[in-house]
């Protein structure tokens, strides 16, 4: 109540609109007075019938209050003549009480991110995953949350070593499931949060990814694919790509997924990373793999870092976002329909701006190998070994597997006679491929043929070689 | 016309239920009449408003009934998965530690589907507050067993009555108490004044702990399902103190002193020092001793492996090749072992050094091979490109065996590791023997990147630079 007390003679007695009243009767027996006497008249508004109040017997002890449910059911009335009080207390018209809750919370104004520049350094030598957990304290990430898991391990064990030199987090979960839901709380708080697990792991963090999908909260998760399906075992795989572009838990989900192929891309991709799920307020993943988690190489830095700022909408436990819910649910079919629509424009404005793909030899291509991850690049060594040998011999990379980079590979199409998809799956980035021609309306392509691997052997050099070799119309 | 713009306690002044809060609805619960939600959620409004945390508290909404608690609460809001509220509350916590985070849950939702996250975070000790309401069914469902549903209790799911396949209700309270974390923890009940006033209390003290940073307070609240329970209000508050009482027993079940270990934080964006940190404190320029690609082993891309067993050094040694490749300004990269060949002890390392980029950064075709033992030099010989050099070492490896067409070097490391004094550098005396054999980068490219790896271990340095003079020497003689 905003009333303005001035002087208060007597204390105060309980005071109760019938239409706020359900008429439970838990008011009744705390009222040793006897003052309160179950109703007899059906409310119209509710169809419940009201407590009746005789109040010549009340002390205003206030126990009828404290025992009712409703919060603006029974309350104390403040004394007569107190300016503003009477209104309050007045039922409005029922059809005047649509609209938004009412609230004094402010209007939340975002704090924006800041760049720091960096000075200029030698390239690190580094492990795949750790390259990433450095691209993640540079991105201003200091929540860590994660599970241990082989191969993704090393990237919670460097953020466990540095984040407490940064007084930033690293918190240990009891499972996958929690790691998930830490995320959701401290990126529904605004702040930039990532883990790194491997597939089993992230099969288990999938309910809170479309939690977050629905909720619009950014995250990022880095998914060091290893062997499946079932335990399976700790060598590389490719065999979650299917999982990462089209299985994201309940509902109409997708992420934009990222696959690097270098440590190097480690560091980048993650940086990047973080950027699109504040853009998109959408969770990002990465895809990698065992293999390339383990890979030690040369890694530049940067030229700046960043230090994050809160955005409007975050529900950061502060007077400015006060007013801020981070909720995945739309009773009403109408409201969610359009939570939905909205959602898919924004799918649709990642399909179209944040495709990315790294083309090799592609520009007189007739065979176009395509291979993302560590495979990507025993396909970029058999592309060298198939142009000694005369082949014009090209590389795709797709470095976001969704959206799948097909402006980008449309215009090779002509061109080529052959396309050869190098994976460690039984096919899904090939999937991915022909869905985004189906998508694009691609009717004409080449003959696309494959080199195939699972279990955790990758693809060998020669093997694609031989592969290409082997099409009729490739003889050098 | 007066709106109730400010709300009572810490309650919206309307509340935007399903279809915008209309009429009615804009000023009263979706709770049946007689649920003792609407009570536990004006204690706590009331808490948080008395406490003066309004600004600064996240509520978090479970599922359940009270899935809509951020239809009430003029707080900031989350609403999280099934079971998961406390972990969600830790996220927000340890995002702002200075906020205020209430996880508000019911039985199904804590002490079934959640146990995990709500005992992990009660182990945490960090100071969120819980207030758990033990009504002995799901609500929101329809009225199932839940796991503090009583013995011989017919639910929807148990239309026979509880039998004790399924177990006994959960203690949860005394389960929280058990627990180092918690540092206070009360049973409490709605159903006469007295007991009211200690709800009251008890969720008050919960929260102020929290404001205080003492600790992580929980609030077992026995509550009242009329619909459920198939009971009027009347008698469902009879109920709870006639039967939920002699099993789920009231009181404070712990009351502890604060640990202290929760402290508030910023993190630091300080740029040195998260360079520093990042680069390991070697962010100098490193020293450059190579004239020229090494083209007289391959003329771009230079493949090695190294083999051996678990504690024969390869990856160590691997590692300190691709860093004086990389410190001399070419790109070079090192994996270890995967795949079918990765089992039964045996450790390989693949490394490239690359004029350019390192393509496949796979070593099937090594021009160098360095086996540590037999079983690697039978295995991976065979494989090294016509021309390439291998080196093996010579004291565990039986005769003298020959590769056609292929420089072939024994030398024993380990024997001369030994006789230095220390079995494990025999890795370091191995990457002698590598730059004797095949002058793939200067010596003082190895010993550079021996000594920056070295650098927290600087005792080690002499030691290692013996080692490695003494694989340089083995070869050379
Ligand atoms: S304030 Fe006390 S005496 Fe008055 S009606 Fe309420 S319970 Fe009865
Ligand atoms: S306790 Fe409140 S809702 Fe229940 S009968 Fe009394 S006034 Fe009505
Ligand atoms: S079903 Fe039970 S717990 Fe749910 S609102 Fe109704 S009375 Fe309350």
């Amino acid at each position: 109540m905003n009333q303005k007390t001035t002087k208060v003679k007597e204390k105060p007695k309980p005071f109760l609109l019938p239409a706020y009243c359900k008429g439970c009767g838990r008011c009744i027996a705390a009222c040793v007075k006897g003052c309160i006497t179950p109703g007899s008249k059906i409310n119209p508004h509710t169809g419940l019938v009201p407590v009746d109040l005789n109040l010549e017997a009340c002390t205003s002890c206030g126990l009828c209050v404290i025992a009712c449910p409703e919060p603006y059911g029974l309350r104390l009335a403040p004394s007569e003549g107190t300016e503003g009080v009477q209104g309050d207390f007045v039922l409005e018209d029922p059809a005047k009480l649509f609209g938004p809750r009412a609230s004094g919370a402010p209007k939340p104004e975002p704090i924006p991110d800041q760049v720091i520049p960096l000075p200029e350094c030698e390239p690190l030598v580094t492990k795949g995953t750790y390259a990433s957990a450095i691209g993640a304290i540079l991105a201003g990430c200091r929540h860590v949350y994660g599970y241990p898991i082989t191969p993704s391990t090393e990237g919670a064990e460097l953020m466990a070593k540095y984040q407490p030199l940064l007084d930033g987090v690293f918190f240990q979960a009891v499972s996958e499931v929690a790691t998930v839901n830490f995320m959701y709380g401290t990126g529904g708080a605004g702040l930039p949060c990532i883990t790194y697990t491997s597939s089993p792991g992230f099969s288990l963090m999938l309910e809170g990814i479309s939690y977050m999908i629905g909720s619009e909260v950014p995250a990022v998760f880095v998914n060091v694919m290893r062997g499946g399906p079932g335990l399976g075992n700790i060598a590389p795989e490719q065999a979650d790509i299917k999982l990462m572009c089209r299985g994201l838990g309940h509902g109409n989900t997708h992420c934009i997924v990222l696959a690097p192929s270098t440590p190097q891309e480690m560091l980048d991709l993650t940086m990047k990373a973080f950027e699109l799920t504040f853009k998109y307020r959408n969770p990002v993943l990465i895809a990698a793999d065992g293999y390339l988690g383990q890979m030690t190489g040369m890694v530049r830095m940067p030229k700046s870092m960043r230090k994050p700022g809160i955005p409007d909408w975050a529900v950061y436990g502060d007077r400015s976002h006060r007013g801020n819910l981070i909720c995945s649910i739309c009773l009403s079919e109408v409201d969610l329909e359009k939570h939905n629509q909205r959602i898919c424009a924004k799918y649709e404005a990642m399909r179209k701006n944040e495709q990315l793909a790294d083309l090799y030899q592609c520009e007189d291509a007739e065979i176009l190998l395509v291979a993302s991850n560590t495979p990507s690049r025993m396909a970029k060594g058999a592309v060298a070994a198939l142009r000694s040998q005369w082949v014009k011999a090209g590389l795709f990379r797709p470095m976001t597997l969704w959206p799948f980079p097909v402006d980008y590979l449309k215009p090779l199409l002509k061109k080529i006679k052959h396309i050869v998809v190098v994976e460690a799956s039984a096919g899904q980035l090939e999937d991915e491929m022909r869905l985004a021609f189906s998508k694009a309306d691609i009717r004409d392509y080449p003959p696309i043929h494959h080199v195939q691997r699972m279990g955790g052997v990758l693809p060998q050099q020669s093997e694609i070689v031989d592969k290409v070799l082997s099409l009729r119309e490739v003889r050098p | 016309m007066t709106e109730h713009r400010a709300g009572m306690g810490s309650f919206y002044g309307k509340f935007e239920r399903h279809a915008g809060g209309a009429g009615i609805k804009g000023n009263s619960t979706h709770y049946c009449p007689g649920c003792g939600h609407g009570l536990a959620h004006k204690y706590l409004a009331e808490a948080i408003a008395e406490l003066g945390v309004q600004d600064r508290t996240v509520a978090v909404s479970p599922v359940g009934c009270s899935v809509f608690l951020y239809y009430y609460m003029d707080v900031g809001n989350t609403q999280a998965a099934h079971g998961r509220a406390p972990a969600v509350a830790l996220g927000h916590k340890l995002a702002n530690p200075e906020s205020i985070v209430v996880s508000y849950q019911g039985d199904g939702d804590l002490a079934s589907i959640g146990l995990a996250e709500i005992v992990s975070t009660a182990q945490a000790g960090i100071p969120v507050t819980v207030i758990f309401i033990n009504n002995a069914i799901y609500g929101m469902t329809g009225g199932q067993m839940a796991p503090t549903t009583l013995m011989g209790m017919k639910t929807t799911t148990s239309p026979h009555g509880r039998s004790p396949m399924t177990g006994q209700p959960m203690k949860v309270a005394e389960l929280m108490a058990g627990l180092d974390g918690p540092i206070y923890v009360e049973r409490v009940a709605l159903f006469n004044a007295k007991e009211r006033m200690r709800a009251k209390a008890a969720i008050k003290k919960a929260v102020s702990l929290q404001v205080e940073g003492k600790g992580f307070g929980f609030v077992e609240v026995l509550a009242e399902c009329p619909t459920h329970l198939k009971l009027s209000p009347l008698d469902s508050i009879k109920w709870v103190q006639e039967k939920m009482l002699p099993v789920f027993p009231l009181g404070v079940k712990k009351d502890a002193q604060p640990a202290g270990g929760f402290k508030t934080f910023t993190p630091s964006f300080d740029q040195k020092k998260v360079t520093e940190i990042v680069t390991g404190g070697h962010s100098g320029k490193a020293p450059t001793f190579s004239r020229k690609f090494p083209d007289h082993i391959a003329p771009k891309d230079v493949a090695l492996k190294l083999a051996g067993s678990g504690g024969d050094g390869a990856q160590t040694a691997a590692l300190l090749i691709t860093r004086a490749g990389i410190n001399e300004g070419y790109d070079a990269t090192h994996i270890p072992s995967y795949g079918p060949e990765s089992r039964g002890g045996t450790s390989y390392a693949d490394v490239h050094i690359a004029d350019g980029e390192v393509l496949s950064p796979a070593s099937p075709a090594p021009h160098v091979l360095v086996a540590f033992n037999q079983p690697s030099l039978e295995k991976f010989g065979p494989t090294v490109q016509p021309g390439g050099t291998i080196i093996y070492d010579s004291s565990v490896v039986v005769g003298r065996p020959t590769f056609e067409g292929k420089k072939v070097y024994g030398v024993p490391f380990a024997q001369i590791a030994k006789d230095l004094g220390k079995l494990v550098v025999k890795n370091i005396v191995a990457l002698g023997a590598l730059q004797a054999a095949t002058d793939i980068l200067p010596k003082d490219s190895f010993l550079a990147a021996v000594r920056m790896e070295l650098r927290s271990k600087a005792a080690l340095i002499p030691l290692n630079e013996k080692a490695f003079e003494a694989g340089v020497k083995a070869v050379k003689s």
